[in-house]
């Protein structure tokens, strides 16, 4: 018996979900659709259901704190299949203010509905020109965003490219693996939002290039063009108190910034730290960072040595506006050449983002397990998706899993065959650790 | 993953329940009931379809289109003159149980009628649509509305002597009292109730619950219990007629609860394990203390719970067991699945 696809469309009010609806439900597309509708509208379609029905979010009494699951679909749905003929998939539209963790989970939780249904996708429509209202400071419509498996980006044509291009390095930065969709009035095609098998992890995976994206352990990075010589670091307060530097030498033309710069500098970054007070001396090509310390009043200052005419990357743990970080020659302050900002994602705890981990040795089953009920019971609340296709030592076939929250399904696929094996591992959430779940992670090598 | 399989039997009971005759009414069975004047088996099915047979021969009386969705409750009234219907719709029906049609029960909002019970002796009906009980007189005219319930009916149920009545949700029991003097009731639990069964002495009321437990509270102390531990949820549950066995199905096992004594808080439930697939109904006879129960994998077993945990007699049915009924006083058992197959069998020697 093959289970019914469920997809579970977000947004907030005036995002297009009901223009998206009825876009789903006029055209011909051969299937017959079930809508549970959480909100009253006018459709009426001949070849669909549509069923009201009031949000009932139950916390389930078993001592999991995230466990809430939506007791109206339950009912609902177990009821439906008694006509089973009668409709293909099923279409669930939340309130605009919900979350989406209940409605994923039910698919989890439900013994029956886990048997007769399986969660497709979560489409989440944003409106692209008033989202930025919400983006900050409403944590439902971060969950909405970081939930989805789709993202309709609605209405794109109220905004400016610059603000739609912003918008969506915004959103990838908070859910790296969700099919991302430009739309006006809702027009995206049917087949996109229907069947796309978000829990599908092929297609979650083929976005790996960009979420795979390193992200970079300081916030800065800036080329200067100096002679030999003795420069001045200088750093007023700031709101931390202590900032790690790293100063490397630069090719003849060489930018701060090129990869194979950046890539040096993540190296030196892992290595062993040097705490050093004002008034002492950075020198480029040390080993490791330096770590300013910055507890004392006023302006401090650091010494930096240049020993020979040469182009210099100085890579800051923190902004340098946030330190009034300058470096100065004979009282001059000295311009960089070239600059850029990096987005860390340790560095807005709040933020919901993505984490996304690629391994190639094979992973000791036991291991993982018990690393990933570990991390589960810690952080389950604030880990919203998982996804993951798995190279499990001692087995032929790849293991693909997913979850919500502390939920997790998990199965053997298809055989590795001749391809490269690997471990694939994402996770969207909040107060997400890169270091610590790539550490994790990596202990689970077999 | 939970011992879900289809295609293997039942451990053999000792023999095959005689078929007294079989109908395939082409649709999804998701309610029967015997009149209880004895003479019509009247189902609803998947398709909004009424449909009443014989129950001596299994002959077709009538087939008519009820509802204009799939029906899920039924009930027949005590006078075995009236059925009341509620579905897949906003709108609920009675009508005569010669096939004509009496009137509409609206639920009062958008909600389906998903729950409908008449009271003991006929005089009322109770119907559950959403958060909304509402209560009507034999001929359908409207009596009260309940307060809205903190969220959707999931069981209703009388007592015995039809004065009051009990309806479970998500956070408790609600019991409406049909007499002078008499207080309602809130037996508060945090969480949600999916099933109800008032014992038959009145004096017990046990629900299902979603996180796998069977809670129950004696109305006399207000004493509540939990029983936990259940693979599934127990959806099905059924008194026996001296209100001393519960039986409770999590998944393929049928775990029966003794109130004989101190228990059955602190005792060891009796097991019944002969199911491939999970247990979907019970019923405890009316006329013995035989236990019928239904599965999803077609099997229809007989039990004695009080002389052991093998099955005494078993039947097969062409899908999932979604109805099982007792004539109300013959020996006779009725079964319906999700084929749309219904059938009755002799269960007397035994």
């Amino acid at each position: 018996m093959s289970k019914i696809p469920v997809t579970v469309l977000t947004g907030f009010l005036g995002s297009g979900k009901t223009t998206l609806l009825n876009r789903i439900l006029r055209e011909e597309h051969g299937k017959r659709i079930a809508v549970i509708e959480n909100e009253f509208g006018e459709i009426g379609i001949d070849q669909a259901l549509v069923i009201n029905a009031d949000e009932e979010v139950f916390e389930m009494n078993n001592g999991c704190i995230c466990c809430t699951v939506r007791g109206d679909l339950i009912r609902i749905l177990t009821s439906l299949m008694k006509r089973r003929d009668k409709f293909d998939h099923v279409l669930v539209e939340t309130t605009g203010m919900a979350d989406p963790g209940p409605v994923a989970q039910t698919f989890f939780v439900d013994d029956e509905l886990r048997e007769l249904f399986k969660l497709d996708s979560i489409v989440t429509l944003v409106d692209a020109k008033h989202v930025q209202l919400h983006l900050e400071d409403s944590s439902e419509c971060q969950e909405q965003i970081a939930f989805a498996d789709v993202i309709v980006l609605n209405k794109t044509d109220l905004v400016s490219s610059e603000e739609l291009n912003a918008l969506e390095r915004r959103i990838r930065a908070m859910n790296a693996v969700a099919k991302l969709q430009r739309a006006r009035n809702a027009d995206v095609p049917i087949a996109d939002v229907l069947d796309v098998g978000g829990f599908d992890l092929e297609r979650a995976m083929a976005h790996k290039p960009t979420f795979l994206t390193p992200e970079y352990p300081f916030e800065w990075s800036g080329s200067y063009a100096l002679n030999e010589g003795r420069y001045e670091l200088n750093l007023a307060e700031g709101p931390d108190p202590s900032m790690d530097v790293v100063v490397q030498m630069l090719g003849p033309s060489e930018e701060a910034q090129a990869p194979a710069a950046l890539e040096r500098a993540v190296r030196t970054w892992a290595e062993d730290i040097r705490e050093i007070r004002p008034g002492a001396e950075l020198a480029p090509g040390a080993e490791g960072p330096f770590r300013l310390l910055l507890d004392a009043p006023g302006l401090k200052h650091f010494s930096l040595r240049v020993p020979s005419a040469s182009r210099v990357g100085i890579y800051t743990q923190h902004l340098p506006t946030e330190f009034s970080l300058q470096l100065t020659h004979a009282g001059a302050i000295i311009a960089a050449l070239s600059e850029r900002e990096f987005a860390a994602g340790h560095s807005h705890d709040a933020e919901v983002t993505s984490v996304g981990i690629h391994l190639e040795p094979a992973i000791d089953g036991d291991r993982l397990n018990q690393w990933l009920s570990q991390l589960l019971r810690d952080q389950g609340t604030d880990i919203f998706r998982m996804k993951g296709i798995l190279n499990i030592r001692g087995s032929e076939k790849r293991f693909v899993f997913q979850g919500v929250h502390m939920l997790f399904d998990g199965r053997e696929d298809r055989a590795w065959g001749d391809g490269a094996r690997a471990s694939d591992l994402v996770f969207i959430g909040r107060n997400l650790d890169r270091e610590q779940l790539i550490r994790g992670f990596s202990q689970c090598v077999a | 993953m939970r011992g879900l399989t289809h295609e293997a039997a039942p451990t053999p009971a000792r023999t095959e329940l005689p078929r007294l005759w079989s109908f395939q009414a082409g649709e999804y069975v998701t309610a029967l009931e015997c009149s209880p004047d004895g003479s019509a088996c009247l189902v609803g099915l998947g398709d909004g379809t009424l449909l009443a047979l014989d129950l001596a021969s299994g002959g077709e009386l009538f087939r008519v289109r009820a509802l204009d969705a799939g029906i899920l409750a039924l009930a027949v009234s005590p006078d075995s003159r009236f059925i009341a219907l509620g579905g897949q719709s906003p709108r609920g029906a009675i009508w005569t149980t010669t096939g004509e049609s009496v009137r509409a029960l609206p639920s009062g909002s958008a909600a389906w009628i998903e729950h409908v019970a008449w009271s003991p002796r006929g005089q009322r009906l109770a119907t559950a649509g959403g958060r909304n009980v509402r209560i009507w007189t034999d001929s359908g005219d409207p009596v009260v509305e309940t307060e809205p319930l903190a969220s959707s009916a999931t069981g209703l149920a009388w007592r015995s002597d039809g004065t009051a009545l009990a309806t479970s949700c998500y956070g408790g029991v609600h019991v409406l009292p049909f007499a002078a003097r008499a207080k309602q009731r809130h037996l508060a639990w945090k969480g949600s109730l999916i099933s109800l069964a008032w014992s038959p002495d009145g004096k017990i009321i046990a629900c299902g619950s979603q996180d796998a437990s069977v809670h129950f509270w004696r109305l006399a102390s207000g004493r509540d219990s939990e029983m936990s531990g259940y693979p599934f949820k127990p959806k099905a549950l059924a008194w026996d007629r001296e209100s001393k066995l519960l039986a409770t199905s999590g998944d393929a096992v049928v775990t029966v609860w003794d109130f004989r004594g101190k228990g059955p808080e602190g005792t060891k439930p009796l097991q019944l394990a002969a199911h491939r697939g999970v247990c979907t109904r019970l019923a405890f006879s009316p006329h013995g203390s035989t236990l019928a129960s239904g599965s999803q994998d077609t099997s229809v077993l007989l039990w004695d719970p009080r002389r052991g945990s093998k099955p005494t007699r078993f039947a097969f049915l062409d899908d999932e067991v979604t109805a099982l009924k007792w004539h109300p006083a013959r020996p006779l058992l009725l079964g319906a699945d999700a084929s749309g197959r219904i059938a009755a069998w002799h269960a007397s020697r035994g």
